[in-house]
């Protein structure tokens, strides 16, 4: 009993926002020098287009599980944060681990495991591919290689922003809730009904939290936008020379084209395999 | 002074909002993300929306860039950032958060009329919910997804949707968006528009209710939410269409094996080249 209660107590521990925070700071910029890092953004997009895409259409097992374990090695060179892995896990549970144990449960047999696991690999797959992409690049390189391929400019500024802005406004929520809990008179929780209303009354102040995040983020998002109007920012978005400027960065190496026709490899060593089996 | 233009705010006070919104959605969707739900059978209980930020800002604002930047932010906070994009199933929820919010953004004229925020807000929430609805169920008629529900039995289809619908309605709809946003626009109405240098929404300044312009653009912008997220289930079906050149000879597969490896032994050598051209200019 008093094991669980520590254990309990230990994740509630963990999973603070300022233990989020940091895995989200960790996340975006605490991977620069992985080999996925010094990719090209470009060359990562198709390939992603490819992980993403292709297994999805594909039922052969061998082909599945090539590009699973293909994924499985990228998202382990991107060294990506323990929290997105963790949401993984638990996102493909959630889709098709329950209907695994639901099938076991009415009378399934072998047949049911295997069409299950091809679901969960395609599942596995894709989301894999994308931890890989969005999370193993730094967002500014992100950007830019989606802003190369054509997606909007805003879209791509919010990206790099919401990377920005994010500790921030999680560290300046939490102040705020802080702030409520010291001068709040939070409901007696010991019997049931009074943790109902002690749910309720956390509940509410989230709500209210909001209020005066909303006028401190409103302030912040006016002088984001005088900042950005100052350096000319919606002039230079449809700009060209600026456009060129931005992408002189990108340079495709022999590293990036190594990295294709490696996965090229592996995906035809696997079609091979399937087609001897 | 009745000159006033109906175009009430400029392009930078638009791009205010789109970041104001895009910043305080995408925040709150990670939370959503994080947090857990709770599922009773097919009744799911989730305090999935925080949708009464968008719809409250889209009240005081400009609706257009606040919908725009609550999509925006669900899509990179919540799904970039934690590395869970879908691909083209993303756009469907970007499209319906985005009419939701513009519509109910619209149909408020004067914030300060609690009647009409009150309306519009659920509203907003119910055109969200019956879209996301409508698409789930067009999926099972279409049998796209096979392993869902039972077959041959569409009313069963009809009856766990239509409930899950009146349920998030019902539960998470009043919970957390109507209530929310009836405590948060008569609040910062008057408050907030003077911090991004605009006057408060009025009779006047008002874009004016819905007219068949915004009936007829909600309404492709759903079509083309429904065809990308039957397009994107579709996968399993497209299946045989595909198949056959797995089994279509090992000539081809050992074709693709030897191309690739002399790929890879090509660039290898390139590389090396290179690495030793850089040395011998130092």
């Amino acid at each position: 009993m008093k094991m669980k209660k520590k254990l309990s107590e230990n994740i509630l521990d963990k999973f603070s926002i300022d233990f989020l925070r940091t895995q989200v700071l960790k996340n975006a910029y605490g991977n620069d020098d992985t080999v996925i890092a010094a990719l090209d953004p470009r060359i990562l997009i198709v390939w992603y287009l490819f992980m993403g895409l292709v297994p999805w259409f594909v039922n052969n097992l061998w082909f599945l599980m090539a590009c699973f374990i293909l994924v499985l090695v990228t998202t382990k060179l991107a060294r990506v944060a323990g929290l997105v892995l963790l949401l993984f896990v638990i996102g493909v549970f959630t889709q098709t681990g329950y209907l695994l144990v639901v099938s076991l449960f009415f009378g399934g047999n072998a047949s049911t495991v295997v069409s299950l696991l091809i679901l969960t690999l395609k599942v596995a797959t894709c989301s894999l591919a994308s931890i890989t992409v969005f999370s193993g690049l730094d967002p500014d390189r992100l950007s830019n290689g989606l802003m190369w391929y054509g997606c909007p400019e805003r879209l791509s500024f919010s990206i790099s922003y919401a990377y920005r802005v994010l500790p921030m406004l999680m560290g300046e929520f939490q102040n705020i809730l802080l702030s409520f809990r010291m001068r709040g008179n939070p409901p007696e929780h010991e019997t049931f009904a009074g943790k109902v209303k002690y749910l309720f009354y956390q509940v509410k102040v989230i709500m209210h939290a909001f209020y005066p995040l909303m006028l401190n983020t409103a302030k912040r998002s006016r002088t984001t936008v005088e900042a950005l109007e100052i350096k000319g920012y919606r002039y230079a978005a449809v700009n060209k020379a600026v456009k060129k400027m931005k992408f002189s960065t990108l340079k495709v190496t022999y590293n990036d084209l190594l990295f294709l026709a490696v996965s090229f490899l592996w995906i035809s060593l696997s079609v091979l395999a399937s087609t001897l089996a | 002074m009745q000159l006033v233009k109906k175009q009430t705010a400029t392009q930078s006070q638009k791009l205010m909002v789109f970041v104001l919104t895009m910043a305080l959605y995408g925040l709150a969707t990670l939370f959503t993300e994080l947090l857990p739900k709770f599922q009773v059978g097919f009744v799911e209980f989730s305090v999935e929306f925080f949708l009464f930020i968008p719809l409250t800002l889209a009240i005081l604002f400009d609706p257009l860039s606040a919908a725009l930047g609550a999509a925006t932010g669900e899509l990179v906070f919540s799904e970039i950032m934690l590395g869970q994009f879908g691909g083209l199933g993303e756009l469907e929820k970007f499209l319906t958060v985005t009419i939701g919010v513009y519509i109910a953004g619209r149909m408020v004229r004067n914030p300060a009329n609690r009647k009409m925020v009150c309306l519009a807000s659920i509203t907003g929430t119910a055109v969200q919910l019956l879209m996301g609805t409508i698409v789930d169920i067009m999926k099972v008629q279409f049998a796209v997804e096979d392993f869902e529900a039972v077959a041959g039995l569409p009313e069963s289809v009809f009856a766990t949707e239509g409930f899950a619908f009146l349920n998030d309605l019902l539960f998470s709809g009043i919970l957390f968006c109507l209530l929310p946003t009836m405590f948060l626009v008569p609040r910062l109405y008057g408050k907030i528009e003077p911090l991004l240098g605009m006057r408060p929404r009025d009779e006047q300044t008002g874009l004016g209710g819905i007219n068949i312009k915004v009936v007829i653009g909600a309404v492709i912008a759903f079509a083309v939410a429904a065809g990308a997220e039957l397009l994107a289930s579709s996968g399993t079906a497209l299946i045989e269409w595909e198949a056959d050149w797995a089994e279509s000879g090992t000539a081809l597969a050992v074709g693709l094996v030897t191309a690739a490896v002399v790929a890879v032994i090509a660039l290898i050598a390139l590389k090396y080249k290179a690495g030793k051209g850089e040395a011998e200019q130092i």
